[in-house]
């Protein structure tokens, strides 16, 4: 085995540094340490001037490991590790030590306790560079195919925006006809056109592309595999198939809630949901001659904590097609806040006031009440605006309720090994910043799947989804940092613990040469270190931060004491 | 450059998912940021609702990764000046400004701006403090290069000083640097400019400016906030004291037709987050919000405002108020409005009522910062009228512009909060991906 | 911004604490506080891990054995782990951990799990003095006499 040979270089950061660690003394105490043969220090490392001094003194001197001391990790890493490379030496065998922001910066009035600690730090830094080996990143093959669960909207844009790229795309639809939720819808906000008019177009371009597989009346069965190379089964009247895909795309949508117990709904026949209202009477049934449309219905309780997003567009949708049927219509609209957020949905409601519309406040704690016999004829409320209770006249109340989860979801959660969130939609990987990722690589998801969201929403999801689902296809392989986890098999006891610890379900327990022992797919993986740390034998480790690293630096501060200070 | 290249305008994280996004996909991304770092509105907040958290410690890593993609480019301190061109074959010209600091010298140690003796309003923190002339605008700035503001600069506008000169020990002060004018050859256009807030001023029933104990959403933001002006101490303008009773007042200059018509969308979320950060940090704070629709239409959001009902004693009331006053003798605002709600049932007054508290917070309206309208004029492209960048088909192509090829994501085409932002941003990087065609087998050698 | 009286010398015992502080939060959170120049005592020496749950108990029986004097392991808050549940485990373990430290005659304070995330700069300066001048008044730990440390490459 060829010597270690390390190299340290301690940076002044003009006078960040240098004002208050004495440097010079750092270097001549680097010099000492077991196996430098080179220390120097530099004004900037992180200038064109250090960076060639790394590089010329990697070759020069033979070094195979590089420990530079100045600033943060975080963000000049990638940085030295470059200029190792360039020189010639795996980007893995550089040690990065911070004595700037975690010394001369907070120490500027004791240089001596700084000074000491810089030494120390360093000391730190070498005793691990001797005990790192060189790495390659981990690259894995991704398939070129994508595959979208759901024929909607959602999950038709996603399709066709992957196959305009040139990317293979099977879409499984669990009916036989595309178009999902909105098909049941006549008439859409804010164009107020047939929805027709949208997804026959839609429709037709998903079955011509020559890019796009569908199948429909298709369910999906099993999936296995994991970012690149994901595995699945799918079944059409008895039928199995199986697809080969490199990304998944969610796209299953979500479910009208009907009401049940509530408003009389299962009990009188005018009083409807609005999908109802859209098939019964936007297609050409006889309008009532008053109408009370009652939002919130199933929302905003505590049984069902959320807030169905797009339901108040909705009534303030059907309300104005009322009044534009017939302004003697009188329609009411009774809600407990109305959701019209942005810039069209809040001209929208303006309009639908202007157009005669009457808005009713009502309190959670006292609902409206449906009057009538055999059927609803009118709404008692306690008008929170007027302060009293009056009765709407209402030939037909149609009562507004949120998307819900579908049933299905808890089945295809587990297949793909995805999270639910607790009102059942599945739960993205952080909900400001990757609203439509999954903690698995290589999952996405969009629409009403994902949370209850409009048409255009929805739409934006699914080109994201596509987006997001479209860059490993095109990279052609997934990358993972080398500082994935890895077991020795023969010191494994295939005790289990770093399956169950894994947040991210990387590790399986295999057969392998000895035995029974777990295996980490770095495709998965992301380098957190919670399995190395539950292994009682030490048989798993991880790439970077092993246990033999780790205890050397224990080991190398834990040397000379300098109880006292200087 | 070919047209493999993208110019996305906006350093906002609309700007940064999509340049992120769209370098992965082997696409050359130059990103222009007029201010001296990227980061945006998001860079100011303190923590982010529905989940609190840190606003920075979730957009940094976002930040490092944008700038650190060797398929990014960032022009940051720099403005676009025009566009030509059609889909696939844009030329996008880009003033930058100079920063005075050769970037390839400077490392952002700082200690220029340690000795420069001059002091301005520090536009980061909504004028709540002051920075020097030679500046970061945030420590976690990126890229981390230090700018001179030549208005505030002594040397550059009196010809005096130069102490940032002596103390570089890089060398990178250049006083000879000249505004550069570049054209850059893209494929495609990113819109992603982001809003701006609006002053309440013109609203003199409300006394900003006038009452120094009536303050805006984001100066509070700014306040409250660990790495603000005060730490994170709520100290209030006009005697430093913490208030006792907070009034957020919501839709101030939003669904008004005399200002803005329109919901700006987050600000129920944003006053309700506010009020759960201030009883966090002072527990027998309490906090009303004054409110016409309590919009939390979002993923979580209603059962944010449940916890801030329930475990942060936070009170709504609902009503818009008409006035607000102050008592001379406390420098306490007297916020006066009319109730809408009976407190009880079959009380037949609704009365015009006052509240004393300590601090107003105007949850004012958001505007959007677009494209300026002659360059949209000349360009065609269609800004709405309130200003968003016009979205022609809403439904299917919902970050489409009214000019092919160029799109628009986050809030400069509609309010809306971070996640909707940044879906809209990934949006934007498909659909550019969609109309240059690009087979992956071109992009394999990208 | 002097956040701790810092000056050494005289015969005042100067403890050294080993901190470990995971990259997403507490580490960041540490780089904030040096770019803020948040002073503090010079005590501390970190190990960046990538999460605070790869931390094992036997990291800090080691270092305790060989004579440092306290170790401090820091996380992102409960519910902002990076990996989602890495910092449940370090705090699973910390609490059995202090339990058989002080089984065995360990002050609790010599050992402690703290929650920093990226913009606590000055919680990071904080803990710091803290726990320094908690250490610091225990006087130096002795506890080597009684244990058995592991050798790097053991394990």
């Amino acid at each position: 085995m060829p010597k270690t040979r390390v190299g340290v270089f301690i940076c002044h950061c003009g006078n960040n540094i240098g004002g208050v660690v004495r440097v010079p003394d750092v270097v001549e105490y680097a010099r000492t340490l077991p196996n430098v043969v080179h220390a120097e220090d530099n004004l900037y490392t992180c200038s064109e001037e250090g960076l060639s001094s790394i590089k010329d003194k990697v070759e020069q001197q033979g070094l195979n490991r590089v420990v530079v001391a100045s600033c943060t990790p975080r963000t000049h890493e990638p940085l030295f590790r470059g200029a190792c490379e360039e020189a010639g030496l795996n980007r893995y065998l550089f040690e990065f030590v911070n004595i700037r922001e975690h010394c001369s910066w907070v120490h500027m009035h004791d240089p001596v306790m700084a000074t000491e600690k810089a030494k120390e730090l360093v000391r730190m830094g070498v005793a691990k560079a001797c005990h790192l080996e060189p790495q390659e990143d981990f690259e894995s093959d991704v398939f070129p195919a994508a595959l979208v669960i759901g024929g909607g909207v959602a999950g038709m844009t996603a399709a066709l925006c992957l196959a305009n790229q040139g990317i293979q795309v099977y879409l499984v639809e669990r009916e036989q006809e595309l178009g999902g939720l909105i098909r049941g819808v006549q008439t859409l906000f804010p164009t107020e056109q047939n929805t027709e008019e949208l997804l026959h177009p839609l429709i037709e371009q998903v079955k011509n592309h020559p890019q796009i597989t569908v199948y429909a009346g298709t369910v999906v069965e099993k999936t296995s595999g994991f970012i690149g190379d994901f595995d699945v089964a799918v079944r059409a009247n008895g039928e199995a198939s199986n697809l080969k895909v490199g990304t998944i795309i969610v796209a299953t949508g979500a479910e009208e809630l009907k009401p049940g117990g509530l408003y009389r709904y299962s009990e009188l026949p005018n009083v409807v949901t609005q999908l109802e209202f859209e098939e019964r009477f936007k297609a050409g049934a006889d309008l009532p001659r008053s109408v009370a449309i009652i939002n919130c219905v199933g929302a905003r309780i505590p049984q069902r904590t959320y807030c169905g997003r797009f339901c108040c567009t909705t009534a303030i949708k059907n309300a104005i097609w009322l009044k534009e049927q017939d302004p003697e219509t009188s329609v009411y609209v009774l809600h407990r806040d109305v959701m019209a957020y942005g810039v069209a949905i809040e001209e929208f409601y303006r309009r639908a006031m202007e157009l005669g519309v009457r808005f009713v406040r009502y309190d959670v704690e006292s609902p409206p009440q449906i009057l009538g016999d055999a059927r609803a004829e009118a709404i008692k409320v306690q008008h929170q605006l007027m302060g009293k209770e009056v009765v709407l006249p209402a030939d037909l109340v149609v009562l507004t309720t949120p998307l819900v989860a579908r049933d299905d979801n808890e089945e295809l959660s587990r297949m793909l090994k995805v999270p639910l969130g607790s009102e059942g939609f599945f739960l993205e990987a952080h909900l400001k910043l990757r609203p439509i990722e999954f903690s698995t690589d290589g999952v996405y998801v969009c629409g009403a799947a994902r949370y209850p969201c409009n048409i255009p929403e929805s739409v934006s999801q699914a080109y994201a989804a596509a987006a997001k689902a479209s860059i490993p296809i095109r990279e052609g392989m997934v990358r993972v940092e080398a500082i994935t986890a890895v077991c020795d098999e023969r010191r494994c006891s295939a005790c289990g613990n770093c399956v169950e610890v894994c947040p991210f379900g990387a590790v399986e327990l295999q057969e392998g040469r000895f035995g029974k022992a777990a295996h980490v797919n770095p495709a998965q993986c992301k380098g957190c270190g919670c399995c190395v740390a539950s292994c009682p034998s030490g048989a798993m480790q991880q790439r970077g931060f092993n246990d033999r690293q780790l205890l050397s630096m224990i080991g190398a501060l834990a040397e000379e004491t300098t109880s006292g200070g200087a | 450059m070919s047209n493999r290249s993208v110019v996305v305008v906006g350093g906002g994280i609309a700007g940064i998912q999509a340049s992120i996004d769209l370098a992965n996909m082997g696409l050359q991304v130059y990103l222009v940021e007029q201010s001296p770092s990227i980061g945006g509105r998001m860079a100011q907040l303190d923590k982010t609702f529905p989940t609190n958290d840190c606003s920075m410690c979730i957009l940094a890593p976002k930040m490092i990764e944008c700038a650190g993609h060797e398929n990014v480019h960032l022009l940051t301190y720099s403005e676009l000046a025009g566009i030509d061109g059609e889909a696939g074959d844009f030329r996008v010209t880009v003033r930058r400004k100079p920063r005075y600091v050769d970037v390839s010298k400077c490392t952002g140690c700082g200690e220029c701006a340690e000795k420069c003796p001059r002091r301005v309003p520090d536009e980061f923190n909504v004028g709540l403090d002051k920075r020097k002339a030679i500046y970061l605008p945030f420590p976690q700035a990126v890229p981390r290069k230090m700018t001179i503001d030549a208005g505030a600069c002594l040397y550059l506008s009196k010809g005096r000083c130069r102490v940032c000169q002596e103390t570089c020990q890089a060398g990178a002060i250049d006083f000879e640097q000249q505004e550069e004018v570049v054209e850059l050859a893209a494929g495609a256009i990113v819109l992603a400019t982001g809003f701006d807030p609006f002053d309440p001023r013109s609203l003199k029933e409300y006394g900003y400016g006038e009452i120094e104990n009536v303050i805006t959403g984001l100066e509070y933001e700014r306040l409250i906030c660990a790495s603000g002006p005060t730490g994170g101490h709520l100290e209030r303008p006009s005697d430093g004291q913490v208030p006792e009773i907070i009034a957020f007042i919501q839709c101030v200059g939003s669904r008004d037709v005399n200002y803005q018509p329109y919901c700006s969308s987050v600000c129920c979320m944003h006053a309700t987050k506010e009020a759960i950060l201030a009883n966090e940090h002072y527990p027998d704070l309490k906090s009303v919000i004054f409110y016409t629709d309590m919009r939390a239409v979002g993923k979580q959001f209603q059962e944010y405002i449940i916890r801030a009902k329930e475990e942060y004693g936070v009170s709504y009331l609902r009503s818009r108020p008409g006035k607000i006053t102050v008592n001379g003798e406390t420098g306490n605002p007297l916020v006066w409005y009319d109730e809408t709600v009976y407190s009880e049932a079959g009380d037949p007054e609704r009365r015009v009522a006052s509240m004393e508290v300590n601090l107003v917070v105007l949850c004012q309206a958001l505007v959007p910062h677009s494209v300026h309208e002659e360059m949209a004029s000349k360009l065609g492209l269609e800004l709405d009228g309130s200003g968003f960048v016009a979205v022609e088909d809403r439904l299917l192509r919902p970050v489409d512009t009214s000019v092919p090829g160029i799109f628009a994501c986050g809030f400069c085409q509609e309010p809306q909060d971070i996640p909707d932002s940044v879906v809209q941003a990934s949006a934007a990087a498909a659909r550019v991906a969609e109309i240059l065609s690009l087979a992956s087998k071109e992009l394999e050698h990208a | 911004m002097a956040v701790h009286d810092t000056e050494s010398g005289g015969n005042g015992f100067e403890p050294k604490i080993l901190v470990f502080a995971c990259n997403w939060c507490s580490y960041a959170g540490a780089d904030l506080a040096g770019v803020s120049r948040l002073q503090m005592p010079a005590n501390c020496r970190v190990i960046r891990v990538m999460c605070s749950a790869r931390v094992r108990p036997e990291f800090v029986i080691t270092a305790l054995s060989k004579g440092l004097d306290g170790v401090l392991v820091l996380g992102c808050h409960p519910g902002d782990c990076h990996y989602s549940e890495g910092n449940y485990f370090t705090r699973r373990r910390g609490l059995l951990l202090q339990k058989l430290l002080q089984y065995v005659g360990i002050e609790p304070e010599r050992f402690q799990v703290r929650w920093i995330s990226a913009s606590e700069g000055a919680k990071f300066a904080e803990t710091i003095g803290q726990v320094t001048d908690q250490i610091k008044a225990l006087g130096p730990n002795r506890s080597q006499n009684g244990m058995q440390p592991a050798e790097p490459g053991d394990s």
